[in-house]
This record gives structure tokens, C-alpha cells and sequence, in this order.
């Protein structure tokens, strides 16, 4: 039997094993560690093998992930949001639909202090919804606008599913993250565009708030400097190359626990937030030595350069098969956490993207926005069950409906950035020199 | 319950091993709490006093090995790790419980071999004397790290093969030792309860956890 075709097998039987419930890290640790042994022999695969999950576990630009992580787990106890949510209500309140414009806005803030999507939504429940409805905001738009902002979260720095594609796909951490805050910022826009649009349409949806004055303005600003702190931190910081994303991560973090201290977090709260960040952190660890296994399979038979190639020769356009790509990722995403898919796909998937001649950078952020869409849809939509567990008065299905326009906005978003991908490479090719 | 399914030995030794499990994971949390210091230290010891710290990358990389793995059984125990469920969800009774078994074997039959050659590669660091790049750090403590943390988790492992093995015995059983599925309902809540610690409000509407 060749390779290729042990290739193909192994594969079949991984996608089995992973459709009937076997974890992933131990799946693909198999199937990789079984088609080595086919290939090479016994001796050589357990060497070959055996030393991947400490040489994978003590990688230093993996350090950033638990970095990256804690920070999401103490934002909320920093205690910064309703600064920021003061501060966009004042700010642009004024348009139509202005407090759900300041929410958009107020959450992407909250994201570039925390990478966790449904942290953010939840934050946002708590902090926006009550302000909107005290309004006369119509609630499935209020419960939407928030499901939706916080998966601003993954695309702003700091995230660390940006980390983990980096890691896979062997690019730069600080590129790809450099590189999403641009895409973050666009969908915000968007967002705030289409509830302007919705709002001027039918002010009943939620109508401006008007009557603040330039000092009260002026006095919501300095609330916001620790984000703006945090911000210019991370993201000046590995631009300006004198700190690595791990170090960037720590300094964050470590910005992030003093505010978080001087806010009365308990030591029970930050207890929590720790174990919980080293449960998620050795999730993450295990999910990428275990894929590693795997792909070193895959390396031995040439599966994803054949397959690279089978998917270069086909008779349509690069984005037809871009889109086509795209949409298994949707739908994969109604089944998978976001992480894990990643993982799993990327070995096989990522070189017949580069083979069609998509810039690596731009696909890490285009799939991670497909990850966050997944966040917001059916039959999963882990966002919105979020919001339904902190507002437990708005139905899930008004949530579900509710989301309906920023889901057609993520569509419109991924349209823009497949037609122009300058929008995602500019900074990251302007800033740092390619 | 009273138990005629031999529940009590495989309640008390999943006890005792989640004690433990539990320990490890403080230890990876503080290491985590550890390198946010540490970077900090660095970047402020380099940038505002002209003094690197020395070896600093060589320490992370020897003591991220502690928040790579020490928490892999805890993580075990409480069903974290990723899969996907949407089969096992549509099973019930013997039949989840079969899945649920094979999955666990798989588990425990790759890890069984990747004990074996993480050990191997912590005698070899340990007999060879390897050591870090910069600083020349030895590394066998870290390497030791590895194969520990992969023997608790065989341990869990085998506790959970214990466990569905009695339920495909006895399906009714109070389920001992495995993790149950949670619901997108579920899984919410925990969300929300990490996010705001004590904070946290009550049930998700609907809720059934």
C-alpha cells in the first residue's frame, strides 16, 4: 500500500473516530501515531512520535495563549466597561439606534482588553441590555447588537484563536494579531452602519440619545484610558518590536490583574479565573501536540500536498473554491468548538489555500471570522445562549432573531474582505514591513 | 443509593484522584500567575533598566511544561478536552455508554504509548545531562514533567473505563467517575460564571442544569 493511500485512510478513519465522540487530542494522537508506525516502522515512529508533546509544550510563542486567556477571564472584574459604554453613549449616542451604535463600539473597546467572545457578550448583557430597554430599545435588537459585538473579541488583539492559527500554520504571532485589528474594526462599522440604517428605517427599533454636553463628553474620556493603556501596550508594543506577544500578554495581563485588585476582586474570583485559565490552557496545549502528531503523518504521506494540488487543478476560479471552503467551515462550525476545527482542518486545508495563492495572514483572519459567525448561529450560537443565560426575560428565539441583521453584516464583511484583501494586509504589510 | 454495581471503590479512588488532579492544577495556575510576573519583570527589567533578565526565555520554556500538561487529567475528569457530539448526543443508555468506552480505550491506548516515550526522553535528558541553550538549564526536571502528568491521566483513563464499563453492565446506574454531555444551555452558564465569578446570575431560562 503507498502512503497516499495510507494517507487517505488514516484520514477516513480520524474523521470517524472524531464524528463518534473520541476527543480530539487523542483521535488525531492516534491516527497520527498509527500512520507513522505504517510508514516508517515501529522504532522510528515512537522517537518521532514520543518527543512531539514536550517539544510542542515548551515552544516559547505558545506562552502567550495562557497570557491571552487570563486577560479575558479578569477583564470583567477590572472593571472597565461601563466606563467604556459611558463614554460611546456620550460619544455617539446621537445617531439613530445610538445606544446599540455605542454598544458595537463599547464591546469592540472591550475586545482589544479581552479575547474571549462570550466573556464580552456576557459583560455586554449586563452592562448595555438594561440601558437599551430603560430606552425603549426594541429587545431583539438589543439582545443581537451584543451577541454580535462580542465576537469582535477573537478578531481584535489580543486573541488567542489568531495565536493558535499562527502556531499551526507556522506565521507571525505578531502579524496575524497586528493584522485583525483592522477586520475588527471594519465589522464594527458595518455593524453600526446597518442599526443606523435600521434605526432611520423604523425609529421604534431605538431612537438617538441627545443632551449631553461637550464637558460631559470630555469628563467620560478618562474612564477610558486603562483600556486605551492596555491597548497601546499590546498592540504598540510588538509593532514597535520591544516586547514579544508573550511579554506584550504579561504586561496586559499584569495591567489588567492590578485594575482588577483596585476593582475588589476576591481572591476566591481570581482563584477561578486561574483554574479556569489553566484548564482552557492545557486544552489548547493538548489539541495542538495531538494535531501535530497528525500532521506529522500527514507530512509523511504527502496527503496535503496532493491534496493541495487536487485542489489547485480544479476547473473554477480560486474564490469559488474559497467560498466552497468557507461554507464547510459554517457548517462544520454548527457541530465543533471553534478550536478544535481549526486545528483539525488547517493541516489538510491550509496548504491547497496557499496553493490557490490566498495570502496566509488573510486566510487566519478570514476563518476566524467564520469561527465567530458560527458563534452567532443556529443550531449552536453559543453567543446567544449567553445572552439568553444573563437575560433570562428575552427568549432565545428572540435572540436568534435578533442577530439575524449582523449575521447578513458578517456575510457582507466576508464579501469585502475576499474582494479586497488590502483591508486586512494593509497594516500588518504597512507596520511591519512585510 | 445502596449499590449493587460496585460503585463505592470507583467513587472513593475518583475522589482521592480528583484531589490530586485538583493539586496539579493549582500548581499550573500558579505558574501561569508566575509567568504574568515574569514577563512583566522582563520587559520593564529590559526596557526601563537597560537589564534583561537572564535566560528568560529558557526558564519560560522549562516551566510552561507545568500549564502544558499538569491539568491534562482534571481537564479528563470533567470532559473537557474538545470532541464533537453531535452522534453521542443522539445515544442513550448502553449504547452512549459503548461509545462513550471505546472512546476512553482509544484514549488510554495512545497514551499508554506516549507515556512509554516521554519517559524515554526524560532518561535521556537525565543521562546525557541536557540542558538549555542559553543559561544551561538542565531540562530533565522539565521532561520528567511530561510522562507524571500522562501517568495521572492513564490513571483517570482507567478510572473512566471503570466507569462506563459498570454502566454498559448496568445503564441505570448513577453514573461514577465519567463525565456527563452538557447542553448548549450548560455550557452557557459556565461561560457566564466565569465571566463574572460570585457575580454570576441564576439558570439560563429553559435550563435544565
Amino acid at each position: 500500500m503507498d502512503e497516499y493511500t495510507i494517507g487517505l485512510i488514516g484520514t477516513g478513519v480520524l474523521i470517524f473516530l472524531v464524528l463518534f465522540g473520541v476527543r480530539v487530542v487523542y483521535a488525531t494522537a492516534a491516527i497520527g501515531f498509527l500512520g507513522v508506525v505504517s510508514i516508517i516502522g515501529w522504532p522510528g515512529a515512537g522517537i518521532n512520535v514520543g518527543m512531539i508533546p514536550y517539544a510542542k509544550g515548551s515552544i516559547y510563542g505558545l506562552s502567550v495563549i495562557p497570557m491571552f486567556i487570563l486577560i479575558g477571564f479578569l477583564a470583567y472584574h477590572a472593571g472597565m466597561t461601563r466606563a467604556l459604554f459611558d463614554a460611546a453613549k456620550k460619544w455617539i449616542g446621537w445617531v439613530p439606534g445610538g445606544m446599540a451604535v455605542a454598544t458595537v463600539f463599547a464591546t469592540a473597546g472591550f475586545a482589544a482588553v479581552s479575547g474571549a467572545s462570550t466573556a464580552t457578550a456576557a459583560v455586554f448583557s449586563r452592562v448595555a441590555i438594561p440601558e437599551m430597554l430603560k430606552h425603549g430599545y426594541d429587545r431583539r435588537l438589543a439582545a443581537g447588537v451584543v451577541a454580535a459585538g462580542g465576537t469582535l473579541a477573537s478578531l481584535i488583539p489580543p486573541s488567542a484563536i489568531l495565536v493558535i492559527y499562527a502556531i499551526i500554520v507556522e506565521e507571525s504571532v505578531g502579524r496575524l494579531l497586528v493584522a485583525g485589528f483592522v477586520p475588527g474594526v471594519v465589522s464594527a462599522i458595518i455593524y453600526a452602519l446597518i442599526i443606523i440604517g435600521m434605526a432611520w428605517y423604523n425609529p421604534a427599533l431605538g431612537r438617538p440619545i441627545t443632551g449631553f454636553t461637550w464637558g460631559e463628553r470630555m469628563k467620560s474620556v478618562p474612564g477610558t484610558f486603562p483600556v486605551v493603556f492596555v491597548i497601546c501596550i499590546i498592540f504598540f508594543s510588538m509593532y514597535a518590536g520591544w516586547a514579544t506577544p508573550t511579554e506584550a500578554g504579561a504586561v496586559g495581563s499584569f495591567v489588567v490583574f492590578i485594575m482588577a485588585l483596585m476593582g475588589g476582586m476576591k481572591w476566591h474570583t481570581l482563584k477561578e479565573a486561574l483554574h479556569e485559565t489553566a484548564k482552557l490552557t492545557v486544552v489548547i496545549f493538548s489539541l495542538i501536540w495531538g494535531v501535530i502528531i497528525y500532521v506529522r503523518f500527514m507530512g509523511f504521506a504527502e496527503l496535503p500536498a496532493a491534496f493541495a494540488e487536487w485542489v489547485v487543478a480544479l476547473p473554477f476560479p480560486p474564490v469559488v473554491t474559497m467560498i466552497c471552503i468557507l461554507a464547510f467551515y459554517v457548517v462544520l462550525g454548527m457541530f465543533m468548538d471553534a478550536i478544535g476545527m481549526l486545528l483539525l482542518t488547517l493541516p489538510v486545508v491550509y496548504p491547497a489555500v496557499i496553493g490557490l495563492g490566498y495570502d496566509p495572514i488573510w486566510f487566519g483572519i478570514i476563518v476566524v471570522k467564520m469561527c465567530e459567525v458560527c458563534l452567532i448561529t443556529p443550531p449552536i450560537g453559543l453567543n446567544c445562549y449567553v445572552v439568553a443565560g444573563v437575560r433570562p426575560d428575552i427568549p432565545l428565539q428572540d435572540i436568534f432573531k435578533g442577530i439575524t441583521p449582523f449575521f447578513i453584516c458578517d456575510l457582507i464583511t466576508l464579501a469585502l474582505f475576499l474582494a479586497f484583501p488590502q483591508i486586512i494586509l494593509w497594516l500588518p504589510n504597512t507596520m511591519l514591513n512585510n | 443509593m445502596s449499590n449493587p454495581t460496585g460503585g463505592e471503590t470507583l467513587a472513593t479512588l475518583d475522589r482521592q484522584l480528583a484531589k490530586f488532579e485538583d493539586l496539579l492544577n493549582i500548581v499550573a495556575a500558579f505558574f501561569i500567575l508566575a509567568l504574568m510576573f515574569f514577563g512583566a519583570a522582563q520587559v520593564i527589567s529590559r526596557k526601563l533598566l537597560n537589564y534583561p533578565l537572564w535566560g528568560y526565555i529558557d526558564i519560560v520554556e522549562i516551566g510552561m511544561v507545568t500549564f502544558a500538561f499538569l491539568a491534562i487529567s482534571s481537564c479528563q475528569r470533567l470532559g473537557g478536552h474538545i470532541r464533537m457530539e453531535i452522534l453521542v448526543r443522539r445515544l442513550s443508555g448502553r449504547s452512549m455508554w459503548i461509545f462513550e468506552f471505546i472512546g476512553v480505550v482509544v484514549a488510554l491506548a495512545i497514551m499508554l504509548v506516549l507515556v512509554w516515550y516521554a519517559f524515554d526522553a526524560f532518561m535521556r535528558a537525565l543521562q546525557l545531562g541536557d540542558s538549555t541553550i542559553d543559561r544551561e538549564l538542565v531540562t530533565w526536571p522539565s521532561k520528567m514533567l511530561v510522562p507524571f502528568a500522562f501517568t495521572v491521566l492513564i490513571a483517570r483513563l482507567m478510572l473512566q473505563i471503570w466507569g462506563y464499563w459498570r454502566l454498559i453492565l448496568h445503564p441505570d446506574a448513577k453514573p461514577i467517575a465519567v463525565p456527563l454531555l452538557a447542553d448548549v444551555i450548560e455550557q452557557a452558564q459556565k461561560e457566564i460564571k466565569d465571566t463574572f465569578g460570585d457575580d454570576a446570575p441564576g439558570p439560563v431560562q429553559g435550563g435544565n442544569s
